[in-house]
């Protein structure tokens, strides 16, 4: 099977450096002699008709004489680059870029171009998402679908330098539109000249790595009443602060298996000659989790963008003062972050949400067995899943059954027809939502 | 990225300078570049964009349609559908290729009414909803779901129309080198200001300079190989695509083993005049020379001459002047050929032996020889008169043309005489006249042979038995061909002078006249009748001939019969034989109009529907409740109405002028004071006032009622 796939991955390698390698070259002007050349290439054909044939030397010419000129560009510039930590998916931010003329001479007529990493999947990758894409490609039907390109991070213009004098510096302030989550890693600057006629640019690039991570989209949500009780928390306050904020002192005990390290009182070890630990006052309070599902067939999935998206949502607009709030899910392995109540903050969550990724090597049942872990000190649980299906439905029951009230939201691609069976959440089916891949923004208003 | 000034009428005007329509390039460059100067925009929301795309949309597909129907498309193609051939395929090619340039060519003028909208909108560029469909689809799907619309992107189209301009100016053979100067020139105006400022301007002259010389050799070059290849390309493939019937040389199924199949379409359609004769035979060319399987033109190959139309144009065509006709045959044909020098349909004309004249034929050129062939060069269908009666024909007397040291029309291979005279010796007609011995002839071929299209394989391949002497000693049995051939050889052999033709039978009624299918293809003998000096058909075949083809008709022929039938209607209209071709455009008309009418009418009483569904927004314009205009109304039914630019106060002076008013004088006075304090007053009226204002006003109106 590779056989066949590897060619067109590929031919996939090759168009698309050639329409990035074109987009960088090519001037407006540049692309409309470009077009010409090609029409009169079919038209010029005919040279009995039609005298098109004559237009195709004189283009080609153009075009011939502009790549010559490329040919002849060197630049000794230095820049420097002040980007922010962060940035948000879909939200334009700018930044400032300065540079520095390292030439005898004025530069002018130069424009900004920015490097960004080659994020072209290598093959294994690539494959994954060609089969994925080609399960979901019903055969044969109309469809209204977009299918985002998941290579292409940001969206960044071009942009006019104004002239630089000799061993001096200009700053310009760049806009940039992030389009997915993750780490965006700039690899350097190139500074375009074209030729004198204006069709294709010649580069000079200087290499000035940085990265800037892009949090995920984030919705407003309406006030959420979560359900759930205070409950114990063993380990009390300790769990929730840092260590030496207030914490009240009740009495000294043996070291049991599983006491945190830091509550063993060593005076006491010494005096008695075997671990003693520091006792303090049980804690009762508010601890949500917030599940997310990592688990979908696609690699590259809308969907799961989205359901990143809500679980953002969840973690940015929830009171984490007086509450904790976990987010459970997997990816290499099991994971649980804690936030609220000074033990974390929701930008670290937004952080870790930024990079999550699909999990496909493992099973659904992972995510269920760390919830149900949880299940006995968490008073509410929210779970944003990407099906509604026997695995998932079980894992709600499951929850519901060991007494914890529980929020589903299933992101799915298309609105499903008929509606979702509420299942095990038909007895409360105002904490059941199906939110619509593209009009996440309305559904939410509805929680 | 607009234009800079003045580029878009200079390319206009070039295209019309090129293409043949400079009026009206200079027209719409006028129309064009006088937004310049006409301050006035025409305020175009996205959907009469999206409307006035889909206008030009249908105009371009309207105008594509025309242009293929006028290039002969459909018919061409319909024929390589039913005829699949090298010819068929390179006139089909032929048509599209022409439908293509012409469509360039108009490119301009379809798309004229999207560039002006864009010129004389206030909008700098038109959005890409407006052009594309699925991105229109896809903003009113979420303009309907109440999602935030998808960025709309604004693209200024003046630049792709100046490209359109410069591609539609080059939709026209090369004469001279005006087009590649025009050209240069109009680049270097559009180049200019993209320049990079960052050289100077000596640079960017030498650049340009050196990419039109270079261009300019380029071009040179290109036309050079091109004239080189077309040199050569005509004789070498005229030898592949010419499968029509050729004056020069005929190729026999004599010899050809098994079944022959043959195809019933309709080729020819005749009708003769009322109550005048039909003529059985149409030929197409004679023959003089045979050498097995073929016959030759020989001498009458490259004898043709041109026939003169008289009076010209005007379709009269007289073959031979002074010959008495005595019927006429309305003929309907196909000229399946195309000349290689002029690119127009032509073929040989099939009519009566004793053809005298044709009239309303729409030929270019009509040609003859020697041997009879008539060579038209015109439409792909034509429908002419055939004036005819036995005596003359157009055939030279025997002999003539021919070497001086053998006459070809008594020509004899000498492979076949053994063969020829062995059957001669069975007629016993030595000393006989000619005329009885055509009868021993026909008699022979008419009790002794029958007609066959199945050829059996011979017993033994060694002899050196031709396939014509099995015919006439073993099998005999055979088609058309075999007689015609044995006819004119056993003639020639009793030194009769004998030609041989091809040609259809005339047998199949249809309607009021007659039909010709291609299986009704025939050969036969034209011999000399020594004492009325005139070529005569004499046909040999056994008159069954007839009946075997017809019995290899389709069951389904009907079927087949209706589509030659839409053919032969399609085929009328589209080489200007029936009056609809004129019409074909002005069909668009409706459509188009209807169209436009929904673009600019709809759109208008949309919008006035809109302004007058809207109640006016009273809370803006405090003080137009005013009971005081009640009272302007009422002076105004006085015949003192107030000019548009008149103050109240003014005009109230005026109209109170009457005598007898002037007990109103001091009420209205002070009722326009409250009135103005009402309308103007930031604070407006208070309560009190508001109330006197209204009680007065009540009062005045019943005084100017009564005084009235």
């Amino acid at each position: 099977m590779n056989l066949i796939w590897r060619p067109v991955y590929r031919s996939y390698r090759f168009f698309s450096w050639l329409r990035y390698w074109a987009q960088r070259r090519f001037t407006r002007a540049g692309w409309f002699v470009l077009a010409g050349l090609l029409m009169t290439t079919i038209m010029g054909l005919d040279t009995q008709n039609l005298v098109a044939y004559q237009v195709f030397p004189l283009l080609l010419c153009l075009l011939l004489l502009a790549f010559g000129f490329s040919r002849f560009f060197r630049l000794n510039y230095s820049a420097t680059r002040r980007l922010p930590r962060f940035g948000t998916s879909g939200r334009p931010f700018t930044y400032c870029l300065t540079v520095r003329n390292l030439a005898a001479t004025v530069q002018n007529d130069l424009t900004l171009l920015e490097d960004l990493a080659d994020t072209r999947p290598a093959f294994p990758q690539w494959l994954a998402r060609q089969r994925a894409v080609e399960k979901s490609t019903r055969s044969l039907r109309l469809s209204r679908r977009q299918r985002p390109n998941p290579v292409r991070l940001a969206v960044i213009k071009p942009v006019p330098l104004p002239a630089i004098q000799p061993h001096q510096e200009v700053e310009v302030r760049i806009e940039i539109t992030p389009l997915r989550r993750g780490i965006l890693q700039f690899n350097g600057v190139t500074l375009a000249r074209t030729d004198p006629l204006g069709l294709f640019r010649a580069l000079a690039q200087t290499p000035l790595p940085q990265t800037v991570l892009i949090l995920p989209k984030r919705y407003l949500l309406p006030p959420i009443a979560l359900p759930g009780v205070m409950k114990y928390q063993e380990g009390g306050v300790a769990l929730a602060s840092n260590v030496g904020q207030s914490e009240e002192f009740v009495a000294l005990r043996d070291y049991r298996r599983g006491d945190p390290l830091r509550h063993i009182h060593w005076r006491s070890w010494a005096k008695t000659g075997r671990p003693i630990v520091k006792e303090f006052e049980d804690e009762f309070f508010v601890r949500h989790a917030l599940v997310l599902d990592t688990f979908s067939e696609q690699p590259f999935s809308e969907a799961f963008e989205e359901a990143v998206s809500v679980a953002a949502s969840f973690a940015c607009t929830l009171q984490t003062q007086e509450s904790l709030l976990d987010l459970l899910f997997v990816g290499a392995e099991a994971y649980c972050f804690t936030a609220g109540r000074g033990l974390a903050h929701a930008d670290q969550m937004l952080e870790i949400l930024a990079s999550v990724q699909v999990c496909s090597a493992k099973p659904f049942q992972t995510l269920e067995g760390l919830v149900l872990n949880h299940a006995n000190v968490v008073s509410g649980c929210i779970c944003v899943l990407l099906a509604w299906d026997e695995p998932r439905r079980r894992l709600v029951e499951r929850l519901k059954a060991s007494g914890v009230p529980v929020l589903v939201v299933v992101v799915v691609p298309a609105a499903p027809d008929p509606p979702l069976e509420p299942g095990p959440m038909r007895d409360d089916p105002a904490r059941f939502h199906t939110l619509v891949a593209g009009q996440v923004e309305q559904g939410l208003m509805k929680l | 990225m607009k234009t800079p000034p003045w580029l878009l009428a200079a390319g206009l005007l070039f295209w019309g300078w090129q293409s043949g329509f400079l009026t009206e390039g200079a027209a719409m460059a006028v129309i064009l570049e006088s937004s310049r100067f006409i301050k006035v925009r025409w305020e175009l929301s996205d959907d009469d964009i999206a409307r006035i795309w889909t206008f030009c949309t249908l105009l371009f597909l309207g105008v594509a349609v025309f242009a293929f129907t006028n290039n002969s498309g459909p018919g061409n193609f319909a024929q390589l559908f039913a005829t699949p051939s090298v010819n068929a395929e390179r006139i089909a090619g032929n048509s599209s290729a022409l439908t293509a340039v012409a469509l360039i060519r108009w490119l301009p003028m379809v798309f004229f009414l999207f560039i002006a909208a864009q010129v004389f909108s206030p909008r700098k560029g038109i959005a890409l909803e407006s052009i594309s469909f699925f991105m229109r689809r896809r903003q009113q799907q979420a303009r309907k779901s109440g999602q935030p619309l998808p960025s709309s992107r604004q693209v200024n189209i003046s630049y792709p129309y100046f490209v359109t301009c410069l591609l539609a100016a080059s939709s026209h053979p090369a004469e001279n080198n005006t087009f590649f100067w025009g050209l240069s020139a109009l680049l270097a105006w559009a180049l200019w200001s993209q320049r990079s400022r960052r050289f100077g301007l000596m640079i960017w002259a030498g650049a340009l300079g050196m990419v039109i010389l270079s261009g300019y050799f380029g071009q040179r070059g290109i036309g050079e190989l091109a004239r080189l290849a077309e040199e050569y390309n005509p004789q070498w493939l005229a030898h592949f695509i010419n499968p029509r019937t050729d004056p020069r040389e005929t190729r026999t199924d004599i010899g050809h083993i098994g079944q022959l199949k043959l195809s019933g379409k309709i080729v020819i359609r005749l009708k003769p005049e009322t109550g005048a004769a039909v003529p059985a035979y149409l030929r197409e060319a004679s023959y003089r020379v045979y050498r097995s399987p073929s016959w030759f033109a020989g001498s009458s190959k490259d004898d043709f001459t041109g026939v003169s139309e008289e009076p010209l144009n005007s379709g009269s065509w007289p073959l031979l002047p002074g010959k008495t006709n005595t019927a006429v045959v309305n003929i309907a044909c196909y000229l399946n050929g195309i000349n290689l020098q002029d690119r127009n349909p032509e073929g040989l004309l099939p009519l009566p032996v004793d053809c005298g004249q044709l009239r309303h034929l729409p030929a270019y050129i009509l040609q003859k020889n020697s041997a009879g062939a008539m060579l038209a060069e015109g439409p792909g269908l034509v429908i002419f008169d055939a004036d005819f009666g036995s005596g003359w024909t157009i055939d030279s007397p025997p002999g003539l043309g021919s070497p001086p040291s053998a006459n070809e029309d008594l020509a004899v291979p000498d492979v076949e005489k053994p063969v020829l005279d062995q059957v001669i010796s069975q007629l016993h007609v030595a000393g006989q006249s000619d005329e009885q011995k055509r009868l021993a002839v026909d008699r022979f071929f008419g009790t002794n042979f029958k007609y066959s299209l199945w050829q059996e394989k011979p017993q033994s391949a060694n002899t050196n038995e031709t396939p014509l002497g099995r015919f006439l000693l073993n099998t005999r049995s055979g088609h058309c061909e075999y007689f015609a051939t044995a006819t004119v050889l056993l003639l020639r052999e009793l030194h009769i002078p004998a030609r041989y033709a091809t040609g259809y039978a005339v047998h199949e009624t249809s309607g009021h006249g007659y039909v010709v299918r291609l299986r009704d293809a025939h050969a036969w003998c034209l011999v000399w009748n020594n004492r009325d000096g005139v070529w005569q058909n004499f046909d040999t075949t056994p008159a069954t001939w007839i009946a075997e083809e017809a019995k290899r008709a389709s069951p389904l022929q009907f079927l087949s019969d209706f589509w030659s039938w839409l053919q032969f209607q399609f085929a009328k209209v589209r080489w200007g034989q029936s009056h609809l071709q004129s019409y074909v455009l002005w069909t668009l008309a409706p459509p188009l109009g209807f169209f436009l009418y929904l673009i600019v009418l709809r759109t208008s009483r949309r919008r006035h529907r809109q302004q007058t569904a809207e109640p006016p927004d009273l809370s803006h314009w405090p003080g137009l409740d005013s009971e005081f205009y009640q009272l302007e109304r009422k002076l105004a039914e006085r015949g003192v109405a107030r000019q548009p630019s008149e103050l109240l106060s003014g005009w109230l002076s005026r109209a109170l002028a009457a005598p007898a008013l002037a007990d109103l004088r001091g009420p209205l006075q002070e009722l326009l004071q409250l009135h103005y304090r009402y309308r103007f007053d930031p604070r407006g009226l208070c309560a009190p006032d508001r109330e006197t204002l209204n009680r007065e006003a009540k009062a005045c109106l019943d005084r100017l009622t009564r005084a009235n």
